[in-house]
């Protein structure tokens, strides 16, 4: 084995190993999620805490709030979309609902091809609300209230164009249990932005020379991806499925 | 005011999460179980009291056990919601048109005068522009911030407060600023950007702003009447009564009522505030 490369860990292990830490991170940052796309009024969640009146969400109590969400472009550098498989809290729950999928879509087609570019678009779309339309209010906000009150009053309260963003963002939702992964793969803006920043990235799982194209790798993505391609996590659930051996983790030169 | 750590929100979140969906099944059960004492009741006000609600919810339940399920959002919203389908047991609105227009519906059963707020002047540590009182906003060179646009009756209070000082239309001449939210405002004046605002004493006791800003006061002659007062009154849906009379009394007892000016209230226990009861009609009539 070349020096650069980190000896994997059995692909099964690994596996248990990062839903484990998926349902602490779930446990860690899944009430922000809830906040995120239930009760922020603004079309950018995440971006706008320091002047939010919803002062139950743990986004306007964390006065550490830059340092958090730099942390996530910031993990890039060191690890690509790594957030992504193994961090994101609803990345597991579209992970989970993606076992129940009857199209995994885990082939080279033209979907697999052009459908990613959905996650620019929906980068770009994020960064234009936020940038240039100033991230405007798009309903009343609940600024603290019980669990079931605030998700009615949210919506019944809410501007059509807050609830065109949050329907969307449920419809695929929903439609990630009839094709796999399709929010993370097809359309997730922080996605977006994560996959413009790893090709920096310092460390990745990576195919060497060895790789012959027989695409078992793609088979058991959840992703639809192989190695270091579009859309691929570093989830590492592919390191045990090489035929040659040709699938590494570590510094790739 | 101290806010609640993370983890404990965080704990309180999935409890509430948890709570609440395990009550759904049992909802036809409590609503038949209508003779038992209620160990907790539902408390609704207008969302700039929540720094006043918050402290004073968790006095009372230390006090009595009984768990406060509280909710505070723009009185306006809410207040459609209770004209519509929405119930609460207790709820907290401000102007006084909507505690009436509840009451007048049937969904009220009484109100009494809660607080008032107050309108005064902020700028910059330090009062760099030399402000000293509201008439300067019209004085040349001053800088002002406003929110016109900020959700009501914030921006058009402000605007009638500048009327009845005479200075609206050499302030509005001197705004360099025009947010939509008076939260962005407080910042813009705590960052320098202008010398002078005018917001609601609330905003300068949020722990964000607190000690930050200078506060000069604005006389009661040029506030407009009806954003100043809220009132606390019973809902018809109230499980007990007896219970949400205890609750509205605690609130408006001494005991509950500094939580209200510790937030930049005044209470209507106070004497001021007495004199604004009935300075601006506050009875349930």
């Amino acid at each position: 084995m070349p020096k650069n490369l980190i000896e994997p860990a059995k692909s099964s292990r690994l596996t248990v190993l990062r839903r484990i830490i998926q349902l602490g991170m779930l446990t860690l940052l899944g009430q922000w999620s809830y906040y995120g796309i239930f009760r922020c009024p603004f079309p950018v969640p995440y971006v706008s805490c320091t002047n939010c009146p919803v002062i139950a969400c743990p986004g306007a109590s964390a006065t550490f709030f830059w340092g958090t969400w730099l942390a996530i472009p910031l993990s890039v550098i060191v690890f690509g979309r790594a957030f992504c498989g193994w961090a994101c809290p609803g990345g597991l729950v579209v992970q989970l609902t993606g076992m129940l999928a009857p199209f995994k879509v885990r082939v080279k087609n033209m979907v697999n091809a052009v459908a990613p570019s959905g996650k620019y678009l929906g980068l770009m779309a994020g960064l234009y609300l936020w940038l240039v339309l100033e991230n405007p209010r798009w309903m009343v906000p609940i600024r603290v209230g019980e669990f079931w009150n605030s998700l009615t009053l949210s919506f019944e309260h809410a501007g059509t164009l807050w609830l065109v963003r949050t329907f969307l963002v449920f419809a695929f939702v929903v439609l990630g249990f009839g094709l796999a992964n399709v929010w993370c793969r097809y359309a997730c803006p922080t996605g977006g932005l994560l996959e413009v920043l790893k090709r920096f990235s310092w460390f990745r799982v990576y195919k060497t020379e060895a790789c012959n194209d027989c695409n078992k790798c793609l088979a058991v993505c959840e992703m639809g991806t192989r190695p270091a391609e579009v859309n691929c996590t570093n989830c590492g659930d592919c390191l045990k499925s090489c035929p040659v051996q040709a699938i590494a983790v570590g510094r790739k030169r | 005011m101290k806010e609640e750590a993370p983890c404990s929100e965080r704990r309180r979140f999935l409890r509430q999460a948890v709570v609440s969906a395990a009550a759904v099944p049992l909802l036809p059960l409590s609503a038949r179980a209508g003779t038992d004492k209620e160990t907790s009741l539902q408390v609704w006000s207008c969302g700039g009291l929540a720094e006043a609600f918050i402290p004073a919810n968790t006095e009372y339940e230390r006090q009595t056990g009984i768990a406060i399920a509280y909710t505070g959002a723009f009185a306006a919203a809410l207040g459609k919601s209770l004209l519509g389908s929405a119930q609460t047991e207790v709820f907290a609105p401000r102007v006084l048109d909507l505690a009436r227009k509840l009451k007048e519906a049937g969904k009220m059963l009484y109100f009494k005068p809660l607080c008032f707020t107050q309108y005064v002047v902020v700028t910059p540590k330090g009062n760099p522009a030399g402000i000293t009182s509201i008439t300067d906003l019209g004085r040349s060179g001053v800088r002002v911030v406003l929110a016109p646009q900020a959700s009501p009756p914030g921006g058009d209070a402000v605007k009638v407060i500048l009327k009845k000082a005479g200075v609206e239309e050499a302030a509005l001449k001197n705004t360099v600023i025009q947010g939509s939210c008076v939260q962005t405002i407080m910042d813009d004046v705590i960052d320098g950007k202008g010398d002078a605002s005018i917001v609601e004493m609330r905003l300068t006791r949020v722990e964000r702003f607190a000690g930050k800003v200078e506060v000069i006061s604005i006389p009661s002659e040029f506030l407009p009447p009806p954003p100043l007062p809220f009132t606390i009154g019973v809902m018809k849906y109230a499980k007990d009564r007896d219970l949400a009379d205890h609750y509205v009394d605690f609130i408006c007892s001494e005991a509950g009522q500094r939580f209200f000016e510790q937030a930049g209230f005044i209470p209507a226990v106070s004497e001021q505030g007495k004199l604004l009861v009935n300075k601006l009609g506050v009875h349930d009539a």
